[in-house]
């Protein structure tokens, strides 16, 4: 798989922000926090590489160490939503009848609303907090990855080995969790990784709208969102290189997903 | 034919009436009260009260949503909370605008993709087939706020070729307000060319491979004929079918365009009621987006197994 | 003696006692011209004659009036302005958007000024009896609706009493409060009212004035449909209102007073600022309702646009639950005060268009406030030794909760940085606004319940009501849970104090009392910003309002 030449350029990209993101601190020449408010909203210099923000912060600095929360809100939302959605997945794959009927148009019902309207119900409702974001895309996940599983698992479960677990007497939590899941566990973890693209996308996006992560943080997502009221009035870099830094990360998840997907579906 | 259409109608009326439970179920833990958000935090409890008895917003919950929903069925969204007037025409407006948005979007979309798709197709392998590839992929997964920010910058704010507001000037005609548009449907046009274009492309590889294209083209039929006829034809389902499974996607990514470039659309009108615990409005506004996306998934698999014969039977659920 | 101390002697004995208390004040040099004419003008003398009197005393000036010069009428201006919340109803409506709608239309029996100074519109002048528990009011005779009927005591009595009235969801109930009840507005002819308060209150007329948003005068048989007509005295009458779009108002021919120069207005909803700052650089429209410093820096650079700054007391409180840790030593509350650097604040968040702030509702802007009270300026080492003092020398953990609203998140990570400094870590919870406020009852809001809070107050004529429900011992918006029986005492004595020396006296005890106990902090008070093209005249710069009827282009 890492012979590809688009996985190794993904592995490299998220590598490099997650060495930002854990160790960026070390090596920033300001502190991403630190306001100045006597040189706020300075165009790029030699002294400030990127230039400062409306609190006079130091924006290349704020970049390095801006990824630290989208890298960890869109892995536990995925594991969220992945854990969720094969529970559900096998639950109505397994029995179907009525509890898949019932359970399948609240999977469409909520499939029927876009993430972006989930999440303002929903962080209007909680609050805006990491916690909040993480339930809201983990929620909108879990149908999605249902159905995968569900679609899978309604293939597997007319297979031999299933009615002769049925015929040892087996519990039906034993047959779904030791005999169905490793069997549809390649389809699992091609979604989660799959999602787990659609997770940055979907935290960098909650976070423009203004509804998750809480300031200081020097979040992208955040960043374009405080300052993109000011383009206009010709301070592009307090955007600009947020913007880019999203691309990068997102483009590189994706080169990623595209190679686990081809190996394990190869 | 018809027992699957009513099928499938009967299954989408069960949806739409557990997502309105899902709203009202929502509408409930939201802060505040609809009296509390129109007279703002200052006002007196006690004037607050008076205001809910007014609304109908202190009766119990069971009796509100019966209330609601008995009108709803009989075609009448209620009034909105806030506004003390109909909901119907404040939703018509705002989905109107949506629409109209995402409307452009395809109209830009649509050929250029599916010309980029065939492109591709017939010189797949070599660069241009490789750039147009890689191109997609990479802006399917941009989110729309980010490409749009660096839209804005250079089109906007740089060449000022294009309107920054998604909104036209009052008494600014309808050429005026498709020209504010060009730009907010950018990001949307970004994001769907690569997922038509790629479709498009196996399409076009599929049908170029296939036995009848050999045939006609060594029955001396022009290749360019051959191509139009039968190429295109196959590169236009896996569009229908992105328009179908897309609906979903593009209205979400709509609500962000909307924040972006403050356009009035559905979005915008569904945060607005959620805040102000404008119930009638957000279910009403919920609702049309669900049915929305109900119809549009219904439509394209009619139309794509018209289109089809070979899933015609296969079609079952 | 000369001829104008002659006059003013003259005018002396046709007055009461509170009217001679302030010509004391001015002849002995206590307050000066600005102060006077302002405080005068709340006791109900006219003008003229309070600018004659200033004028005897400091010498001539220009008169207020001769300042807004007549200009071209017949333009068409279009204002862009915040998408009202919800219908538009005078009972109900409270935010900024929907209250700037009723100025075209509508009127207050008064007005308060640039500076402060309350102007005489539909009533023509006020008096208090002896302790200021009584006010008369005398209306205009000349006045009629856009309908055609008359006004009179009823219609003013009605308007009043429909706000006053606890059975009615209105707005305004809030700001009756404790002042005067529905019932206690008794017609005495039919342009004469009498105002019997609930207890004595030497600034009333504040709370008529068009300080008390709400209060325009509507005819007695009102009926709640407001958007049809937008009835009203007022120099314009209604052409269109689409809700959700815009309202168009048209010269109406039949005004009692001036006729309006413009011919048309035309506001424009817009769901942000920063879609009307947009439509202002593009054209769109002419003039914009106030903005927030914050989104509005374009507009700075834009040589086709000037922006009016106008001094106002809008600002941020920061409350401290007094009530709990870690705030509950008053040593903890100044020490955080304290770490505060105010000129840089104001610096770096407005660009200078504000003022530092002392910890109390009293701007330097009011005339009641008193100036000799010192400044308190950033001390980190008196803070940390306050700390030390409170035992909490190693500092603290505490969230700061707030509401995303103009400036307020820049200002709630600039708090977090100036404390970090003294080892109080704070962490940040930015809510929406409606979550902030939620129910806006105790134990049901993030407002009134954080122990770290940040809530905007609008502008307001007088300190009045900055001082009595966000600081009293049963104040309904106490977020800081501030119980302090001297507090409540003075701000009684203060509210009723009918001269300009008492209040000032009574001010600074509070002043210092607040700084001791420091429930609040007050870190600015910025300026309204109203940004309109180029070569637009005629606006009265007056915080909170955008007043149409003198617009024109030069």
């Amino acid at each position: 798989m890492l012979r590809s030449r688009g996985v190794l350029v993904g592995v490299t990209i998220i590598g490099f922000w997650i060495v930002c993101a854990l160790a960026g601190n070390a090596f920033v020449p300001y502190d991403p926090y630190a306001d100045d408010l006597l040189a706020t909203l300075q165009p790029p210099s030699a002294e400030h590489w990127f230039g400062t923000d409306q609190l006079g912060r130091d924006i290349f600095s704020r970049v390095i160490v801006g990824a630290r929360d989208i890298l960890t809100l869109a892995p536990v939302a995925t594991l969220l939503g992945t854990l969720c959605g094969t529970t559900l997945g096998l639950v109505t794959g397994y029995f179907r009848g009525v509890v898949d009927d019932v359970l399948s148009r609240v999977i469409d019902a909520v499939l029927a609303l876009p993430l972006v309207i989930i999440a303002l119900l929903a962080l209007v409702a909680l609050g805006p907090s990491n916690l909040t974001i993480i339930v809201v895309i983990g929620f909108a996940f879990t149908p999605i990855v249902a159905r995968t599983v569900r679609a899978a698992v309604l293939n597997e479960a007319q297979l031999d080995y299933v009615a002769a677990a049925r015929l040892r007497d087996e519990t039906a939590v034993h047959i779904m969790v030791v005999e169905i899941l490793p069997n549809v566990i390649s389809p699992v973890l091609v979604e989660s990784t799959v999602r787990l693209g659609y997770a940055i996308f979907a935290v960098a996006t909650l976070s423009f709208i203004g509804f998750g992560i809480q300031p200081p943080s020097a979040d992208w997502g955040l960043g374009i969102s405080e300052n993109y009221g000011l383009i206009t009035g010709g301070f592009w870099w307090t955007v600009l290189f947020d913007a880019l830094a999203i691309v990068s990360l997102v483009v590189g998840v994706n080169l990623l997903a595209d190679g686990v997907r081809e190996t394990l579906e190869a | 034919m018809s027992r699957l259409l009513f099928k499938r109608l009967a299954l989408s009326f069960a949806t739409l009436w557990i997502l309105s439970v899902l709203v009202f179920g929502a509408g409930q833990v939201l802060p505040g009260d609809p009296a509390r958000a129109i007279l703002g935090p200052l006002a007196e409890a006690r004037a607050v009260a008076v205001l809910n008895h007014q609304l109908g917003t202190d009766r119990p919950l069971l009796v509100q949503y019966w209330d609601w929903i008995s009108h709803f069925v009989r075609g009448d969204p209620g009034m909105s909370y806030a506004y003390r007037a109909p909901a119907g025409p404040f939703i018509a407006s705002a989905l109107g605008n949506s629409l109209l948005l995402g409307a452009v979007a395809f109209l830009i979309v649509v050929p250029l993709s599916l010309f980029g798709g065939v492109w591709a197709a017939l010189h797949a392998g070599r660069f241009v087939d490789r750039a147009i590839t890689l191109l997609g992929l990479s802006a399917t997964v941009i989110p729309e706020f980010v490409s749009g920010i660096v839209l804005i910058l250079v089109f906007g704010v740089w060449l000022r070729w294009l309107p920054i507001s998604a909104t036209a000037p009052r008494g600014g005609g309808f050429g005026s307000q498709l020209f504010h548009l060009i730009l907010p449907s950018m990001p949307l046009v970004l994001v769907l060319f690569g997922y038509i274009a790629r479709m498009a492309r196996a399409g076009t590889v599929e049908a170029l491979a296939a036995e009848y294209t050999r045939t006609a083209v060594l029955k001396g039929l022009p290749r360019r004929d051959v191509l139009f006829r039968h190429v295109l034809r196959n590169a236009l389902l896996p569009t229908i079918a992105v328009i179908g499974t897309q609906t979903g996607y593009l209205i979400g990514g709509l609500v962000v365009i909307e924040v972006l470039f403050r356009y009035q659309g559905i979005g915008t009108l569904i945060y607005t009621a959620a805040r102000a615990k404008d119930f009638p409005l957000l279910e009403a506004g919920v609702l049309s987006v669900g049915i929305v996306y109900t119809l549009a998934t219904l439509i394209a698999d009619l139309l794509y197994a018209a289109l089809n014969p070979r899933v015609r039977f296969g079609a079952g659920e | 003696m000369s001829k104008d101390r002659k006059r003013l002697d003259a005018v002396r004995r046709d007055v009461g006692v509170l009217e001679n208390d302030l010509f004391d004040e001015l002849l002995s040099g206590c307050i000066g011209r600005r102060d006077f004419m302002r405080h005068g003008s709340v006791l109900g003398l006219s003008l003229p004659l309070l600018g004659g009197i200033a004028g005897a005393v400091f010498g001539p000036t220009l008169s207020p009036r001769r300042a807004m010069a007549a200009g071209t009428p017949g333009a068409t201006i279009r204002i862009g302005i915040g998408q009202p919340a919800g219908a538009i109803d005078p009972v109900t409506i409270a935010d900024n958007g929907g209250l700037v709608l009723l100025e075209p239309t509508g009127e207050f029996l008064c007005r308060t000024g640039p500076d402060l100074v309350l102007q005489p519109q539909l009533a023509e002048s006020w008096r208090p009896n002896t302790d200021g528990s009584v006010w008369t009011f005398k209306l205009r005779q000349d006045v009629t609706f856009q309908n055609g009927r008359k006004m009179t005591a009823d219609d003013v009595i009605a308007s009043i009493d429909r706000m006053a009235d606890p059975k009615n969801s209105a707005n305004a109930l809030s700001a009756f409060k404790g002042i005067l009840q529905k019932g206690n507005s008794r017609k005495i002819d039919d342009h004469t009212v009498e105002f019997h308060l609930d207890a004595p209150n030497g600034n009333f007329p504040y709370v008529l004035s068009t300080d008390n948003y709400n209060l325009v005068i509507l005819p007695a048989d009102y009926a709640g449909d407001y958007e049809k007509t937008f009835i009203g005295t007022g120099p314009f009458k209604l052409e269109k209102f689409t809700p959700k779009v815009g309202a168009s108002f048209v010269r109406n021919p039949n005004y009692w007073g001036k006729p309006a120069l413009p011919e048309r207005l035309e506001y424009s909803f817009f769901g942000d600022q920063q879609s009307q700052v947009l439509a202002l650089q593009g054209g769109d429209v002419d003039v914009l309702q106030q903005v927030a410093f914050k989104g509005a820096q374009a507009l700075f650079n834009d040589p086709n646009i000037d922006v009016m700054s106008i001094k106002s007391v809008s600002h941020q409180q920061v409350h401290m639950r007094t009530d709990m840790a870690p705030f509950q030593d008053k040593r903890v509350r100044r020490a955080l005060a304290l770490t505060l650097d105010r000129k840089k604040l104001v610096a770096g968040l407005f660009n200078g268009r504000a003022s530092i702030g002392n910890d109390t509702p009293f701007a330097a802007l009011f005339p009641s406030s008193d100036p000799t009270v010192p400044q308190r300026e950033q001390n980190l080492a008196e803070a940390k030794q306050l700390l030390e003092a409170a035992g909490v020398g190693k500092g603290f953990d505490v969230k700061l909760t707030t509401e995303r609203y103009m400036e307020i998140p820049d200002y709630a990570v600039l708090l977090q940085n100036f404390a970090k400094a003294v080892g109080i870590n704070i962490a940040l919870n930015v809510e929406d606004q409606n979550a902030y406020y939620g129910k806006a009852v105790f134990g049901q809001s993030d407002w009134l319940d954080s122990v770290l809070g940040i809530t905007d107050y609008g502008h307001r004529g007088v300190p009045n009501v900055f001082l009595s429900a966000p600081l009293t011992s049963d104040g309904t918006w106490n977020s800081a849970h501030f119980k302090n029986p001297t507090y409540d005492k003075l701000v009684a004595q203060y509210i009723a104090s009918p001269d300009l020396g008492g209040q000032r006296a009574i001010a600074g005890q509070i002043q210092r009392l607040l700084l001791d106990e420091t429930p609040l902090i007050v870190g600015y008070f910025f300026d309204e910003l109203v940004p309109m093209r180029k070569g637009l005249a005629g606006i009265p710069p007056i915080a909170n309002r955008l007043f149409m009827e003198g617009a024109h282009f030069t």
